[in-house]
């Protein structure tokens, strides 16, 4: 097969579609073809995004914990495997042991009982250790994972309201761009006829103490102030807010930064910006 | 996540979970399944026809994230890809290892369907269901159904052929054809959407 030949292949290789001797005709000439490789990558790209044609789904909820579950097993059979045994050690080591003198067997039993009682109670108290330690562990986790819940439950209160702007009839969505203050932020605003809005933004840098970021309704020039929002460590915002009538037709949508408290008029850098 | 699973789908902040779960980091797994939950069962359920056997793989392929994360190299693809891909693949090899028994429980892909509550539930996914969507609809007809059996039904290119009763040498040209386009059409995205 010449290269060309191998090119036909890749977009059938990218959906798995391949037969049997022509996917392995095509791995071995992957390995060495860099041409090949690279619109491989394209290849694959476009077909995994057709995932976005199936209807999206929620699996159970019990999956998550399933899953968390069983890699944590999973760490702590690697973990306990990596433990070198104390035998194996000694097994290893070129130890001559002394030979113990004879004792008498009373003697021995006595001792042994007072040593079996005192392991017993060591055991014990180690045991109690361990049960109390795991016991504020569990508490703690406990406590993490109602605090995520509560989260994810709001988080998704959240996305579900804005899928049902962007979904809803009367539905508009407007596309925010980084300026060159920030030119790895983007967002975007739904909002519907009632001026229902929410707003989600993505990569804006950590706004400074006291100061936080404020959208603005613009509409012939005259601008309106929306609410403040402050992103989180990964510069990610979230915001709801009622857009005044005058701004839900061919209105733009900015974002400045400004004092926590918000303004009435910007006077911070615009940060985000939609097209006109 | 405050902003939202799905923005924190993006490829930046998903090539850091990776690193992250390559490092034993559990909460990263967390927050990667809750990312691409949703969109990675939908695609499992719509190839196997079956809300149980999706479960199972679902839960498989986010083992193989937490085994195989320090694998992942994203100068060579892209986390979503790296993650759909491993997923369709697990899917088809099941798919293939049940035979046309699964292929043929069409109603039950339509029961799972009636079952989504919160289906569209971020705002992001449903723009780029949307941009998928236009896309597709521009494809030919023949072209866009070759690749839809083989995407979605996990069908080899003989195996198209056979079933629409076509050569197939016309099946390899039409599912390059519709590759090529898509992926042309779907370039902004990939751009926009990383």
């Amino acid at each position: 097969m010449t290269h060309e030949d191998y090119k036909e292949l890749l977009a059938a290789k990218a959906l798995s579609a391949l037969d049997a001797a022509d996917a392995r005709a095509l791995t071995t000439h992957l390995e060495g073809c860099a041409d090949c490789q690279s619109e491989m990558v394209e290849l694959l790209d476009a077909a995994a995004l057709l995932a976005y044609q199936a209807e999206p789904l929620e699996p159970s909820t019990k999956i998550r914990g399933q899953l968390l579950a069983s890699v944590r097993a999973e760490v702590q059979t690697a973990s306990r495997s990596d433990r070198v045994s104390p035998d194996v050690s000694q097994r290893d080591g070129k130890v001559l042991a002394f030979e113990r003198p004879s004792r008498n067997i009373w003697s021995s039993l006595g001792s042994f009982g007072a040593l079996a009682a005192t392991l017993a109670f060591v055991a014990l108290i180690i045991a109690l250790a361990v049960l109390w330690q795991k016991n504020r562990t569990m508490q703690s986790e406990l406590a993490r994972l109602k605090a995520e819940m509560n989260q994810t439950q709001v988080q998704r209160d959240r996305e579900r309201a804005m899928g049902e702007l962007l979904t809803s009839p009367d539905g508009h969505m407007a596309k925010l761009s980084g300026t060159n203050v920030a030119p790895g932020a983007h967002a975007m605003l739904a909002y519907d006829k009632s001026g229902h809005a929410m707003l989600m933004a993505k990569g804006l840098p950590s706004a400074p103490e006291g100061m936080a970021y404020q959208l603005w309704y613009i509409k012939d020039n005259k601008k309106m102030p929306g609410k403040v929002f402050t992103p989180d460590a990964a510069g990610n915002g979230m915001l709801e807010d009622q857009i005044p009538a005058v701004a839900r037709d061919a209105a733009v949508f900015a974002i400045t930064l400004e004092p926590k408290s918000g303004v009435q008029a910007p006077t911070g850098s615009i940060y985000l910006l939609s097209s006109s | 996540m405050s902003l939202g699973v799905q923005l924190e789908s993006a490829e930046r902040s998903d090539v850091e979970l990776l690193h992250a779960v390559a490092r034993g980091d559990e909460a990263a797994l967390a927050r990667l399944y809750d990312a691409y939950r949703v969109i990675l069962f939908g695609l499992l359920v719509r190839i196997l026809n079956s809300r149980e056997e999706a479960e199972d793989i679902l839960q498989d392929v986010f083992i193989q994230v937490w085994r195989r994360a320090k694998d992942f190299d994203e100068k060579r693809g892209r986390p979503f890809t790296w993650l759909v891909t491993l997923a369709r693949s697990r899917a088809i090899d099941r798919l293939r290892q049940l035979g046309a028994r699964q292929r043929l429980a069409t109603g039950a892909a339509q029961e799972q369907t009636e079952m989504v509550s919160d289906a569209l539930s971020d705002t992001i996914r449903v723009a780029q269901r949307e941009t998928v969507r236009q896309a597709l609809a521009e494809l030919p007809e023949e072209q866009r159904h070759t690749l839809v059996l083989a995407y979605f039904d996990g069908l080899t290119q003989s195996e198209i052929a056979a079933k629409l009763n076509a050569p197939l040498g016309t099946i390899k040209t039409r599912m390059r054809s519709g590759m090529i386009k898509l992926r042309a059409l779907l370039g902004k995205q990939l751009e926009n959407f990383g």
